[in-house]
């Protein structure tokens, strides 16, 4: 019947190419493909900033008239969970109460004019890198841009603030 | 007298090929054009999820003017980590390492060497000599411990450069933030 012959038909038409090899060739391609494929994370970014000079502050210091807001995570290994605390505060129990006495704190800070105030991360080894991640996230939400990181106590030439 | 019936016919019941090797091209054609086979600074590393990150448009990691340090568990194999069997967080820093495209620098002095020699291409020149306008990007895997990253950050700083990033994932609408 004319425009019913299909490939591999060899009684129909004599030069027919006989695709079943390509079929094999590229179901195998397909499956290989298939299994090394990974959809792409659509990935962020966080911006934080270091010393230009390395931390090391020379000269007379800012007396201050507010503490810093500083963030401190603990990581409890009995419980393994982290515990998040505004300075000398008890911890906070949740990231809203956390998240409020920041934004007590920033609120003071703009009273007396102060606008480009950081917010210090002073974060124990342990602590899981998300962890971390996550309070720079809440302060991002609150639109708290400026982070920075405390620096390591035993290493004190270097400044990560 | 012979048997007379109706006529046989003969069936042809081949499948028709066309439309499947249409659509297995097809299929081809998106995974070839969709599998990335090229040389990348990053390792596949499960980023932390934040909602509130800038979308970061050189994640593919071919940007001239950042260097990417990724922060990975070691296989499995070759730590025998229970943690991360268990699913939960290993905190043991000996398991974990530090990579730049591919060159293991979990070495403290390899690190800053590199981070030397990377800070010292847009080093400044006059008064702002000191820093460096080279900017890095720590990956670290959301498991890996916060000493780590410190570590990368102060070497950062020890050579001037002040610029960092954090990677990050925005997570799927549907899945909740682990928290």
């Amino acid at each position: 019947m004319a425009g019913s012959s299909n490939i591999g038909e060899e009684t129909d038409n004599p030069v027919a190419i006989n695709a079943t090899a390509m079929v094999d060739v590229i179901f195998c391609l397909v499956l290989f493909f298939m299994c090394s494929f990974h959809f792409r994370e659509l990935e962020g970014k966080i911006e934080t900033w270091l010393p230009k000079e390395g931390g090391v502050i020379t000269g007379t210091v800012e007396k201050k008239l507010l503490e810093d807001i500083c963030i401190v995570i603990d990581w409890d290994e009995r419980t393994n969970s982290a515990s998040r605390r505004l300075g000398n505060r008890p911890p906070a129990k949740s990231d809203g109460e956390l998240i409020t006495l920041v934004l007590e704190m920033s609120a003071d800070h703009e009273k007396l004019g102060k606008k480009d105030f950081p917010v210090v991360l002073d974060v124990a080894r342990k602590v899981p890198w998300r962890e971390v991640v996550h309070v720079m996230d809440l302060c991002k939400k609150e639109k708290l841009e400026r982070i920075e990181f405390a620096a390591p106590a035993a290493k004190p030439l270097v400044g990560a603030r | 007298m012979g048997r007379r019936g109706t006529p046989r016919m003969e069936e042809n019941v081949s499948p028709n090929l066309i439309p499947m090797i249409d659509i297995m091209f097809l299929m081809l054609l998106f995974f070839m054009l969709g599998a990335d086979m090229g040389q990348r600074d990053i390792e596949d590393v499960a980023l932390p999820l934040a909602m509130n990150v800038k979308e970061d448009k050189k994640a593919e990691g071919k940007t001239k003017d950042r260097l990417t340090v990724n922060i990975l568990h070691q296989l499995h194999s070759e730590t025998d980590c229970v943690a991360r069997l268990n699913g939960s967080a290993c905190l043991n820093e000996k398991h974990w390492r530090i990579a730049v495209r591919g060159q293991d620098l979990t070495d403290p002095e390899k690190l800053n060497e590199l981070l030397k020699e990377e800070a010292d291409l847009r080093r400044g020149t006059g008064p702002d000599q000191k820093s460096s306008d080279r900017r890095v990007m720590v990956r670290a895997d959301g498991g890996a411990p916060y000493g780590l990253v410190q570590d990368v950050m102060t070497a950062c700083a020890q050579v001037g450069i002040y610029q960092v990033e954090c990677g990050a994932a925005r997570p799927v609408p549907d899945k909740p933030v682990p928290h």
